[in-house]
């Protein structure tokens, strides 16, 4: 009895006892968006300040819950990675609603990049100037390539043809073959006249691109000499998307896009469509090439990530591209590369995680031939690559990051004897240490051995670089080690060009080396960004071909020692009315140590201009961006012959300056329609040299795309 | 799902390590069957498959007889006692024929339309071919003299004025008169071999007309 009494005191205790204190519990709830666009951000940060234990995460559809346990006024903070941090005052009551909109930082300092430090980093925090151009930047300039794009957001970068309208890179004085491309942080299989396939290089899955100039070997081996430019695909956050989209311009340029992705949470998926196409193009005056060839490409990929665990996540991915080339009435060019990889990301604790890989890079070329029909291959640059990176954290103080790669690469090749063959192997293992050594002051440091098994090399790139705040400002100095491993087609070419000379590989070529340099001041301050960046570079050995006597051909052979130095500049500014505008100039002299010829084509002055104005309402935003670009002339010393080195003759090229006007606007939940001029000033070069721009004068482009998604999902709950 | 993710790591892992899907393409063969192909008696047509890389060869074919020929002009080998014509490179030369371009683009329509012996046919002038090459960069080249038949050779039109230089076809019949007096009607249709690459010729011919 006395059992059943004191049972039933407890219970009515502690039913009465919840009771009072569900009495005193509210909830707040409510969804976090984004003022501009009006979506939903997944994953936002909201804690009660007044109780550090109440906090949430926004879900898929960026909505929160939080639980009082009292009905006191409180105050909210909300915060999410790129946008201003926001702060809400909760009044004394019950229950509510409280929405929130955050507003994007566009200074992007609150930006995560990964490419610099090869760990997720603050913008802001990165010891290395880093350039990003997120998907709205790219989306709001309206470009057809991966080229135009990088040319009209920064200076010092062109992109010009070489022998038969091969693509060719100058960035700030290194070619294609000394910039690193990389797509989710993996090298790219294949090349032509130094420079990997551009045109594979598709924005409509780009979430953004992260550009480091200066060398970066330390971390990403052979050929980060000038820079790494890394191209990251979009992370599939959304329970589901779909978007279809097309673009046509002048010469029947068109480009049609689509892309589908799924996210249960445990489980993503990822597939991406892109077809373009453009007629050939003659050019209005004489010049280096008359006609543009017409082409075609089309390319598909598909990446699936599984989460088996909260702490493990598996990635999968599968692509093909296809590009045809128009180059001959009874022959055209084809190029095709397929690609896959599998990863394994791992949080072994709280502090420290493991990435192992393996990436599949095919890139074919071959000939076919219309007439018969025959479509056969000439080139294949296979490469395996495994790959494993661990990373750990000493608290907040500092990060150690290990990793090695070993690769496989095979080269089939016309420009070897008999289209041969070759392989290398190679291999490597870094350390980097990252620390954050007081609030203001942080210091990194890396080390990296690369081994190649043809070239027999061995090279060891070390980095070091700090950077020091010190209010506004921040400062950053690095030194960094840059290399290039001589490739198997620089080792074992025995080409015969065109019955005209010969050109022969060099087995014993040493690697191309630079030491880089940087000194960088960054101010910023509100929605004012100001950075003014010194770099200087030491390049040995670079390897180039050079007339061969004794052989009567020519010979890959290492140059002489050669400096690049320069100034970059950059401001942006942001007003709230929805003004933004960004300069950019650079100034590159390049010089041989030991030579009074001036053989660089490299432009010693370039400056780009975005002038941009947008707003956006509930159904209905625009933008208008302005774009220019403009390159000073260059004069330089040209050999007169090819066999004999002694006699130059100096060669201006003009410059030039570009203007495009771009219109997007975003029609109810998802249409968006873009409209473009480019050159404004209708530019044609009187005479089209290898570097002039290939264009015919001012074009237009107009496209439409549809986010079909949103038409199926509330915009704000 | 872990049954699909195993699938794609085992389909990866079986990958040839020089590549996949090698399958796409075509294999050509090495030892390409040049001459006379494709022969029809009855008809007298047939295709005649050339290799024209070397500079310093004039290529003789005999029309009657079948027969292909070649000399070397550098080394003054002798050329065949009886041919044709001949081709080096792109240059096509006579053995004291004539011939005129005529405005059909397929041997049909001629031998619809008949009239061989109707137009302007021209007979090859003096002139001089190219045969080295390997002094283009210091900006000249190595000739040698040689007749060329003006009208034939306009069967492929090669502009050097760009680079890399542009190739077209005329795609046009030529009717060749022969130094007997019997006419043969010719349709060049390619300059590359099967594996596109240059310094190749494909000949339609019917012979004689």
């Amino acid at each position: 009895m006395i059992n059943k009494q004191f049972r039933l005191f407890v219970l009515l205790a502690l039913v009465l006892g919840v009771g009072f204190d569900l009495m005193a519990q509210r909830t707040v709830q409510g969804t976090v968006s984004d003022a501009a666009t009006g979506e939903a951000i997944i994953g936002a940060a909201v804690r009660v300040k007044e109780h550090s234990a109440v906090g949430s995460v926004t879900d898929q559809k960026g909505h929160y819950t939080l639980q009082l346990p009292d009905g006191k006024a409180c105050h909210i903070e909300v915060s999410f990675l790129g946008y201003h941090t926001k702060n809400q005052q909760i009044k004394s009551g019950s229950s509510m609603i409280l929405d929130v909109a955050l507003d994007e930082n566009v200074s992007m300092l609150e930006t995560v990049v990964v490419t610099a430090t090869r760990t997720p980093k603050l913008l802001k925090d990165v010891p290395v100037i880093t350039r990003v151009i997120d998907a709205k930047e790219i989306l709001a300039t309206d470009v057809g390539n991966v080229q135009d794009l990088l040319q009209a957001e920064l200076p010092g970068i062109e992109f010009t043809y070489s022998m038969n309208q091969q693509v060719s890179l100058n960035m700030q004085g290194f070619g294609g073959n000394s910039v690193l491309f990389l797509v989710d942080g993996e090298r790219m299989a294949g090349e032509t006249l130094d420079n990997v396939d551009y045109s594979r290089l598709g924005l409509n899955d780009v979430g953004r691109i992260e550009i480091v100039k200066g060398a970066a070997s330390s971390l990403y081996g052979s050929n980060a000499v000038g820079g790494v430019v890394n191209l990251i695909s979009r992370e599939a956050k959304e329970p589901w998307t779909l978007n279809v989209g097309s673009r046509w311009g002048s010469h029947n340029d068109w480009r049609n896009c689509a892309s589908l992705s799924f996210n249960t949470g445990r489980f993503s998926s990822s597939t991406n469509f892109q077809h373009t196409s453009c007629d050939p193009i003659a050019m209005k005056n004489d010049g280096d090439f008359g006609t543009i060839y017409g082409n075609h490409t089309f390319s598909l990929k598909e990446k699936i990530t599984v989460s088996p665990t909260h702490r493990m996540k598996l990635t999968a991915r599968a692509g093909y591209f296809f590009r045809e080339r128009e180059s001959l009435e009874t022959a055209h060019d084809r190029y095709r590369d397929f690609s896959g990889g599998l990863k394994a990301e791992y949080d072994l604790e709280e502090s420290s995680d493991l990435t192992l890989s393996y990436a599949f890079d095919q890139y074919d070329k071959s000939s076919y031939a219309l007439q018969s029909g025959l479509d056969v291959r000439s080139y294949s640059n296979v490469q395996h690559n495994l790959r494993g990176l661990f990373n750990h954290g000493f608290g907040k103080k500092s990060t150690l990051t290990l990793g090695g790669d070993y690769m496989r690469d095979y080269l089939m090749s016309y420009q070897f004897s008999d289209n041969g063959a070759h392989i290398q192997h190679t291999a490597d293992a870094f350390a980097q240490f990252d620390w954050n050594a007081t609030e203001k002051l942080s210091v990194i440091a890396a080390l990296r051995y690369d081994f190649f098994s043809q070239a027999k090399l061995h090279h060891v790139s070390p980095k070091l670089g700090m950077m020091y705040k010190l209010g506004k400002v921040a400062l950053r100095a690095s030194y960094a080690d840059g290399f290039r491993a001589p490739t198997l087609k620089e080792m074992y070419m025995s080409f015969d060009m065109a019955n005209i000379f010969m050109i022969y590989g060099n087995p014993n070529l040493r690697p191309e080396t630079s030491h880089n340099f940087n000194l960088a001041a960054e101010y910023t301050r509100n929605h004012y960004n100001v950075t003014l960046l010194g770099f200087h570079n030491r390049v040995s050995d670079r390897i180039t071909t050079v007339w061969n006597q004794a052989l009567n051909g020519m010979m890959y052979e290492n140059m002489s020692p050669l400096t690049i130095s320069g100034l970059d500049f950059s401001a942006s500014a942001r007003w709230d009315c929805g003004l933004r505008v960004r300069l950019s100039y650079i100034f590159t002299h390049e010089s041989l140590n030991d030579s009074d010829s001036h053989t660089s084509t490299t432009r010693p002055h370039s400056a780009t201009a975005r002038v941009e104005y947008g707003k956006n309402w509930k159904n209905y935003g625009f933008n208008v961006a302005l774009t220019g670009r403009a390159l000073s002339a260059v004069t330089c010393d040209e050999y007169t012959s090819l066999t004999d080195l002694t006699e130059t003759e100096r060669v201006t090229y003009p410059g030039y300056t570009i203007w495009k006007l771009s219109v997007l606007q975003h029609i109810g939940r998802g249409l968006n329609l873009t409209a473009t001029v480019d050159n404004l000033f209708n530019y044609v070069p009187e005479y089209y040299y290898s570097n002039s721009p290939a264009t015919t004068g001012t074009t237009f482009a107009v496209g439409l795309s549809v986010d079909i998604d949103k038409y199926f999902k509330d915009k704000k709950l | 799902m872990k049954k699909a993710f195993c699938l794609l790591a085992l389909a990866f892992a079986l990958a040839s390590c020089n590549g996949i899907l090698s399958g796409l393409y075509d294999e050509v063969e090495t030892t390409a069957p040049f001459g006379f192909k494709l022969v029809n008696e009855a008809e007298g047509s047939g295709t005649i498959y050339l290799d024209v890389r070397d500079y310093e060869k004039w290529t003789y074919i005999n029309l009657r007889e079948r027969t292909i020929d070649s000399a070397n002009m550098v080394n003054d080998e002798p050329e065949p006692q009886h041919w044709d014509f001949a081709l080096h490179r792109y240059d096509v030369k006579t053995n004291g024929g004539a011939a005129r371009e005529t405005e059909f683009l397929t041997m049909d329509a001629l031998t619809a339309h008949g009239h061989y012996d109707e137009g302007t046919f021209v007979a090859d002038t003096a002139g001089r071919v190219v045969v080295d090459m390997s002094t283009m960069m210091d900006g000249y080249l190595g000739y040698h003299d040689s007749n060329i038949n003006m009208v034939l050779s306009r069967w492929l039109n090669v502009d050097t004025s760009t680079m890399p230089p542009i190739y077209t076809l005329s795609g046009k019949v030529y009717v060749l008169r022969l130094a007997d007096g019997t006419f043969a009607a010719l349709l060049f249709t390619d300059f590359m071999d099967e594996a596109s690459v240059k310094g190749f010729a494909t000949i339609k011919y019917i012979y004689p007309l």
